[in-house]
């Protein structure tokens, strides 16, 4: 199916908090036997990730960051994974694609469950779902209560919240939030020139693909994750 | 016959002279005369407002347009498929309204009382909205006055007042979270109005909090999918942290004079958390499911619809949990038990243990802890019991190193709201049957897609 409900009870699996959860699952390449632990963390994640194009054309980009597609879809969901393994079986040599995975997740409710403060530098929202009826809005990705979430797992100062989308009024609306937002501050076409995630998210994504063969318009507007403001007492 | 429908909740003022408590969609205040247990009826209000036939009309309206908006659809757009191929539009299905809709209670909850005493604030569920009512002690005649009645786009689920007194701060069904000043006119456009925060989730207490040492003021909320969100206030687009633990909704968070950064959450898993909220560190975690066992009954058991073959599967949520000004003790009741449970904190490190379990005659519906007088305010489901048992106080008693029932103090009350209220078709019901929901909680459990 096309579409799932955000709002809805779906049976999905999240940890307690982001210290329950076992990274070393989806990137069992990252753990250091010795120790148990990880030896990288997630820094980039990808909401809504679709059939994973833009993980696969990061992975090669970022070998230092683990790369995470959420999905709140099964069987797109576990496309991916299907996709994911093969891409790993077919580059055992030089362990490719070992730092990009997919979970199953509702990424509107359950994010901090998953990622500590400040932990990601870059979020992206690919082609979402733009719930063209008024009475829908709430379920955007990209709403102002919705941001305060996003600016929390994102670094101070430096996190990046890319967006893309074929849908004029989505952009003007995810641009209008965004710029209202008191920890998001809109980066320019000049950085966006000069920033390879543009390129690959211009590029990468099937819906992405799809809008070009269709020869449709792309809109693009990034933002950075500014700096707290002093708090007022 | 008519009985009086039991009370669904109270509060009263710090030095307990008042006590209000709604019944149906009245509040009643009492007056306590000082030294004695005599009460007299201070004052009422009356929601009359019955919005059956807006929301009537409201829903035709809305079939209306869905019809006028398909046959608009059918008559301009041809749809083509991802291949270039012209597709049969299907058309949207417009739902005929039925007969069968619950029915709507004009219910009002959550009662709170402003800090100085001169306000009472309270949700109606008839227009989602929240009620400011002035308490005017020296008309003799009606100490409640309605000052604003602010409605909302969906329903108030819970609700706090700001440190300054200047604002209420009330979290919605829907997950959202409103600031209403209070000395202001309702405010029309409702629809326009922007949240302070937000959740993708049911939203079911609010608390507003300072961190002593720092000064800085924040504001925690908690929800249906497990979460306590701590954010900074009035900033509240800084998200501080999350209390994480939780299993299950979270359906009360509760405060304590006496150590500003401690806080208590409990819900629909078997856990009593005893949190620091400002390090974040969850300090205890009580598990209560052994010790409620005995006064679990077929009422606790799932609906049917979540049931299995043995019909075994109980269902229980704690509905209430409040603290004492100079007691290190926690009281709580789970949701249609008879059973008051009262833990002790232990100052030393932080651990919770059961002091005492106190049964009731019949099952609470609410719990209010008076922080100045260390009494427990105690409202039952005794449709049962009839004239007797609306609402018991119970405090403790050092010399027996217990919290003790004070029955004298009760029986006065019955005896007073029996002779009082019984004639009075705003409070009393027909039959046993025809009574407002009293037990909501345990219906926020989580069932998952296979159910829906």
């Amino acid at each position: 199916r096309a579409h799932s409900n955000p709002f809805s009870d779906h049976q999905l699996e999240y940890p307690k908090s982001p210290s329950d959860m076992d990274w070393s699952r989806l990137y069992p390449y990252y753990k250091d036997e010795s120790t148990g632990k990880m030896t990288n963390k997630v820094t980039i994640a990808d909401i809504g990730c679709g059939f994973g194009g833009l993980l696969i054309d990061l992975s090669p980009k970022f070998p230092q960051d683990l790369i995470l597609g959420m999905e709140i879809r099964v069987q797109v969901t576990n496309y991916v994974e299907d996709r994911i393994i093969a891409l790993r079986n077919n580059n055992v040599t030089k362990q490719g694609y070992q730092n990009i995975n997919v979970l199953r997740g509702n990424a509107m409710k359950f994010l901090p469950n998953f990622f500590e403060k400040g932990q990601l530098n870059k979020m992206f929202f690919c082609f979402p779902d733009p719930h063209f009826k008024q009475r829908k809005h709430k379920a955007r990705i990209v709403t102002t209560t919705l941001l305060s979430e996003y600016a929390y797992v994102l670094k101070e100062g430096e996190g990046v919240v890319y967006t893309i989308t074929d849908v004029e009024d989505l952009h003007l609306w995810m641009v209008k939030h965004l710029e209202a937002h008191p920890l998001f501050e809109r980066l320019d076409e000049e950085w966006e020139k000069n920033d390879e995630c543009v390129q690959i998210m211009r590029n990468a994504t099937e819906e992405g693909k799809k809008v070009e063969r269709k020869k449709g318009a792309k809109y693009i507007a990034c933002f950075r994750r500014i700096s707290n403001p002093e708090i007022i007492i | 016959m008519s009985i009086i429908h039991p009370f669904q909740s109270s509060v009263s003022t710090n030095d307990g002279t008042l006590v209000f408590t709604v019944v149906k969609n009245t509040i009643l205040a009492f007056r306590c005369n000082p030294g004695s247990w005599n009460y007299s009826l201070a004052g009422s209000w009356v929601d009359t407002l019955d919005r059956t036939n807006l929301i009537k009309e409201k829903v035709i309206k809305e079939q209306q347009r869905q019809l006028a908006e398909n046959a608009a659809a059918a008559a301009t757009k041809k749809s083509k498929s991802t291949d270039g191929e012209p597709v049969v539009r299907s058309v949207a299905k417009v739902p005929t309204p039925g007969t069968g809709a619950p029915p709507i209670y004009s219910i009002v909850r959550n009662l709170l009382l402003s800090r100085d005493n001169k306000m009472l604030f309270a949700c109606a569920d008839s227009d989602k909205s929240i009620l400011v009512l002035k308490i005017d002690t020296n008309n003799k005649e009606n100490c409640l006055t309605l000052v604003k009645r602010q409605p909302y786009p969906k329903r108030p689920n819970a609700i706090a007042t700001t440190e300054d007194n200047e604002k209420v701060i009330m979290v919605d069904k829907f997950g959202d979270a409103f600031e209403m000043i209070i000395n202001e006119e309702p405010k029309d456009k409702i629809n326009e109005f922007e949240p302070i925060l937000g959740h993708v989730s049911m939203l079911t207490d609010v608390m507003m909090k300072k961190d002593p040492e720092s000064g800085k003021q924040f504001i925690i909320t908690s929800d249906r999918d497990e979460h306590i969100k701590v954010s900074h206030y009035p900033q509240c687009f800084i998200i501080d942290k999350w209390l994480f633990g939780h299993e299950e909704f979270v359906s009360t968070l509760c405060d304590f004079l006496w150590d500003p950064r401690l806080l208590v959450s409990a819900g629909g898993d078997n856990y009593i958390f005893l949190w620091d909220w400002i390090s974040g560190k969850s300090l205890f975690k009580f598990d209560y499911s052994e010790l409620i066992q005995p006064y679990l009954t077929d009422a606790n058991l799932a609906p049917a619809r979540f049931q299995n073959e043995t019909n075994d599967i109980v269902e229980y949520a704690v509905s209430k949990v409040v603290s004492f000004a100079n007691l290190p003790y926690i009281a709580f009741f789970v949701e249609a038990t008879k059973a008051l449970v009262i833990l002790k904190i232990n100052k030393d490190d932080y651990s919770l243990s059961l002091f005492q379990i106190i049964e009731l005659p019949c099952n609470l519906i609410s719990l209010f802890a008076n922080t100045t007088q260390d009494e427990l305010l105690i409202t039952l489901d005794n449709r049962e019991s009839s004239e007797k048992d609306f609402i018991k106080f119970v405090a403790f008693n050092p010399e027996q190193n217990k919290f003790v029932i004070n029955e004298d103090k009760g029986k006065s009350i019955d005896k007073f709201i029996t002779d009082k209220l019984k004639n009075n078709e705003n409070v009393t019901i027909s039959s046993k049957d025809d009574v407002y929901p009293l037990y909501n909680i345990a219906n926020l459990k989580k069932h998952g897609e296979a159910f829906s």
